[in-house]
């Protein structure tokens, strides 16, 4: 194979100059002459019929207007929808007079300044006639309180492959397990912001850090009522979301406030309203059987999802289903059932968060794996390559086919370099009357994009300048993962162009080409990233053409390197620019391509994540001493960029193991709505994570690449648990194993 | 309030509600938005600025306390568009993500070399535990500081 020049390098991030010096303009940075402050008022009760009176507020110098449900378009809408296709139960407005979770919105202060929306926001008053509140998913079953129209029970839909009864019959062990996983905060250290204004063309933009600017267009014109080519969405500098700022939240309203008063209008949040006011990654209750025989083989599992849906329908039925369906895809098992069901309560919305679903799934099921294992006297890891899929496997539920599955080779790599046999042998001993030590190991999987479950395709405009500089127009959204470093790095290789002669676009919807389904689903790399690579080749063979015609050459005889193209058989360079040039002077004709780029495929990523864990039997506190993970990766673009995926996913999935959950009490009061009642993993609590990637070419993917940022959330917290658990002998299966958690084992079993 | 102070090397003097948190000086009077605001309780670190030498969470901090007082932000850094060390070391080892928290963490490693040139590695994680990060997982924060120790180390 032909070396690479650009992929496969750990270049640095070209918008990292500006971010390390302060320059880089985030939305709550901007200014505009004559601009305007809002911030929402939120509930402060979980089930509420509201009023409001303003008078008093409207008073305070500098307030423009005070919006309350009675002020704005009663259009029911669902923020999960990404494109007009997806016919979804529609139950949010931009405004309510009935709250239904703590950080609903009830009303918009509009005002000339910051301090001057504060003033008038303590100055409203507000009468909760208060109902009673459904919190929790045991609440929501019953159905005493219902919080929509017939019942609590906001969706419900199994999967069958096989026959799990049959399965059962042949089995030697049946191993049941149940557990929880907590509603964890994105905590993107960037709270919600968003700016809306009309330009000279008059286009209402939303400028925003979002993740589908599409989406952001829909929902703006469906609320107010306007075409859709008069809405701008203009994606922003993004300082982090993790999938928080995915749906629009806080876009409908500030667009309304915006075109209402003609100025440009700039909503904030503080934290308290980003984790009380947002949305959450879903809380879910799991429980799994799963029957296996005495050689090891799995014969069949069930899996029942309870997912809490929060408030309003959003994601519940995409969420319930992305957990589902990702349980066909990690082992090979013949009789599968999953039973999903979703419901509402008086808690803030599920939304999408890093994983979607996976990190839920296979929090369970990877516990109950080591039980299985435990069970059959059977290393962990050995009882999973007996079961884990192979290269080649379909989806028995007829999904798209899995591709170039390595996770028994991410598992078997694993093995070695932690030294896992010999730790998992001995590192009890090192264990005493204080603290107790354990290796722990887990399994997950993730896709790539939507192809097999939603339209997943992206048009690209590129075209080559005569100065040899390209642009690329497409519509994606660098979240923070350097994902326009990634990019070009495919499109330097393609074009073969010096990168920093190469430019792409983020989304604009006023400008950039159509993209079906945003920056989510782990799909940009994988499907942009082909887009990409697949515009540059037909680039590259217009400008050979072009070359060819121009100069009476042989295409066999045409050789290029960094912008330049000759003939090999000649002395003479040309830049492409000057081939540019005189293409458009003789042929009259540019030098650019325009294509709609279809995902091919939708082939799984994968992962095994390798701990050693130090519990303190005192104290129930954790230290994770060590770690690794090993990542099925098709093909690194950028290994640096990948690494900062991986570490990161691991300080997210480690804090969902461990510390991360939004704690919410029987009224619905939010108790953990600031940074110091939440906590994320800092710097002294988080192990150095050691990588290790599979680089073993997914034929579709560009350059041979796949996913991995939403992958490395997936299976650090059930391998964290697993660890904990066979340091312990427990079989914690509550998601984060709190110290409260962890002391409540120890006592029950008297250790 | 009169207000004089030292910021970023340059002599500022402003009439200014003394209540202003030092955030919000910086940002809306003086427009030096680079350090950000995450949390306004002083937990995420993403305002730190340096104080007198001292890393500090602007968010916790009013203008009146820090009146003739020499503060340095995330734009003072860059001396005749030469960048600290520490924000070329940030930007090669690939510690920059979504960068929200990058000025505050910058800062904080600015603040722990100013008075201890070669940290350990426990106390480079020590001078950042108050700067949160979602995107890194700190690692590579970690190790771009750890470059400029060792650079410091095999130059000696």
């Amino acid at each position: 194979m032909k070396e690479l020049k650009y992929v496969g390098k750990s270049l640095v991030r070209e918008d990292s100059y500006d971010k390390a010096t302060g320059k880089t303009i985030y939305v709550g940075d901007m200014k505009r002459t004559d601009m305007l402050y809002a911030k929402l008022v939120l509930s402060e009760k979980a089930h509420a019929d509201i009023e409001i009176d303003r008078s008093e507020a409207m008073l305070v110098e500098g307030i423009e207007a005070i919006y309350t449900h009675e002020d704005v378009p009663k259009v029911f809408y669902n923020s999960a929808e990404w494109y007009p296709g997806i016919k979804g139960i529609r139950d949010e407005l931009i405004l309510n007079n009935r709250a239904r979770f703590v950080g609903d919105r009830i009303a918009l202060v509009v005002g000339s300044s910051k301090e001057t929306v504060e003033k008038a926001i303590s100055k409203l008053k507000i009468i909760y006639k208060e109902l009673k509140p459904v919190i929790g998913l045991k609440q929501a079953r019953k159905d005493e309180v219902i919080i929509k129209e017939n019942t609590n029970l906001a969706f419900s839909k199994s999967i069958n492959v096989g026959n799990y009864e049959e399965a059962l019959k042949k089995a030697d062990y049946v191993i049941k397990d149940i557990g929880t996983t907590p509603k964890v905060h994105h905590a993107a250290i960037e709270p919600h912001v968003c700016l809306a204004e009309f330009d000279y063309q008059g286009n209402l933009v939303i400028c925003t850090p979002c993740q589908v600017a599409t989406q952001v267009q829909m929902h703006v014109a469906n609320v107010l009522n306007i075409p859709l080519n008069k809405v701008r969405t203009v994606k922003a500098v993004m300082g982090g979301s993790f999938g928080g700022k995915s749906q629009p939240i806080l876009e409908p309203i500030v667009a309304f406030a915006a075109w209402k008063l003609n100025r440009a209008v700039l909503l904030y949040m503080d934290r308290t309203d980003v984790i009380t006011g947002t949305v959450s990654r879903n809380a879910t209750e799991i429980a799994v059987e799963t029957a296996v025989n005495k050689e090891g083989k799995i014969l069949g599992r069930k899996v029942e999802v309870r997912v809490d849906g929060g408030a309003y329908n959003t994601n519940a039925s995409n969420v319930t289903m992305a957990l589902g369906k990702k349980l066909y895809r990690l082992y090979d098992i013949p009789n599968q059932t999953f039973e999903g069901k979703a419901y509402y309560t008086n808690t803030l919305p599920g939304g999408t968060c890093r994983g979607y679903g996976s990190p839920q799934g296979h929090a369970v099921t990877e516990v109950n794996i080591d039980n299985i294992a435990k069970k059959l006297n059977m290393d962990p890891c050995e009882f999973r390559l007996l079961n884990l899929v192979d290269e080649g496997a379909k989806d028995l539920t007829g999904a798209p086919e899995i591709g170039n599955a390595k996770i028994k080779e991410c598992v078997k790599v694993g093995m070695e370099a932690f030294n896992w046999k010999e730790k998992r042998d001995t590192i009890k001993n090192k264990s005493a009357d204080r603290y107790a030590y354990g290796v722990g190991m887990a399994c997950g999987t993730h896709g790539n994009g939507y192809k097999g479950a939603y339209p997943d395709f992206t048009n690209v405009d590129m075209r080559i300048y005569a100065d040899e500089g390209a642009i690329v127009k497409i519509g994606v959204h660098d979240l923070g993962c350097g994902t326009i470093t990634t990019l070009k790095q495919i499109a330097a290789e393609t074009l073969d162009i010096n990168m920093e002669k190469i430019r792409i676009t983020e989304a604009d919807t006023f400008v950039t080409p159509y993209d079906s389904a945003g920056t989510q689903a782990s799909r940009v790399t994988y499907v942009c990233g082909g887009a990409i690579k697949e515009a540059g080749k037909k680039l590259k063979a217009k400008l050979i053409n072009a070359f060819c015609k121009l100069k009476n050459v042989p295409i066999e005889n045409v050789e290029t390197a960094n912008g330049y193209i000759y003939d090999k058989n000649s002395t003479e360079e040309h830049t492409y620019g000057d081939i540019v040039t005189e293409y458009e002077k003789h042929f009259s004709e540019s030098m650019s391509i325009s294509l709609e780029y279809k995902s091919p495929a939708n082939p799984a990523s994968f992962a095994a994540f390798f701990a050693e864990v130090k519990v303190d039997k005192y104290t129930g506190l954790v230290d994770v001493i060590d770690c690794l993970a090993v990542h099925d990766i098709g093909r690194a673009i950028n290994p640096m960029l990948v690494e900062g995926q991986i570490q990161g996913g691991a300080q997210f999935g480690l804090g969902m193991a461990l510390y991360e959950q939004m704690k919410i009490n029987k009224n619905g009061d939010v108790k953990s709505n600031s940074f110091s009642k939440y906590h994320i993993i800092n710097s002294t609590s988080m192990p150095k994570v050691k990588i290790i990637l599979i680089e073993d070419n997914e034929p579709y993917g560009p350059y041979g690449a796949k996913s991995v940022g939403e992958m490395a959330t997936v299976a650090p917290a059930p391998a964290i648990i697993n660890a904990i658990n066979f340091a312990l002998d427990t079989n914690i299966t509550t998601f984060p194993a709190t110290p409260e958690v962890i002391v409540n084992e120890i006592l029950k079993k008297g250790i | 309030m009169i207000i004089k102070l030292m910021v970023n090397d340059k002599m500022v003097e402003r009439d200014v509600d003394p209540t202003k948190r030092l955030l919000d000086f910086l940002r809306e009077d003086l427009n030096l938005t680079g350090t950000k605001e995450g949390c306004s309780e002083g937990e995420c670190g993403a305002c730190t600025v340096i104080v007198n030498d001292k890393a500090v969470a602007s968010c916790c901090v009013l203008v009146g306390q820090v009146n003739g007082d020499n503060i340095l932000t995330i734009e003072g850094l860059e001396k005749n568009g030469e960048l600290d060390i520490i924000q070329k070391a940030f930007i090669e080892k690939g510690a920059i993500q979504c960068g929200f928290c990058t000025p505050g963490m910058i800062m904080s490693c600015k603040a722990l070399l100013m008075k201890n040139p070669k940290p350990t590695v426990d106390e480079i994680k020590r001078s950042i535990e108050g700067n949160l990060c979602r995107c890194t997982g700190y690692t590579k924060i970690i190790e771009a500081v750890q470059q400029i120790v060792e650079e410091r180390c095999n130059n000696e």
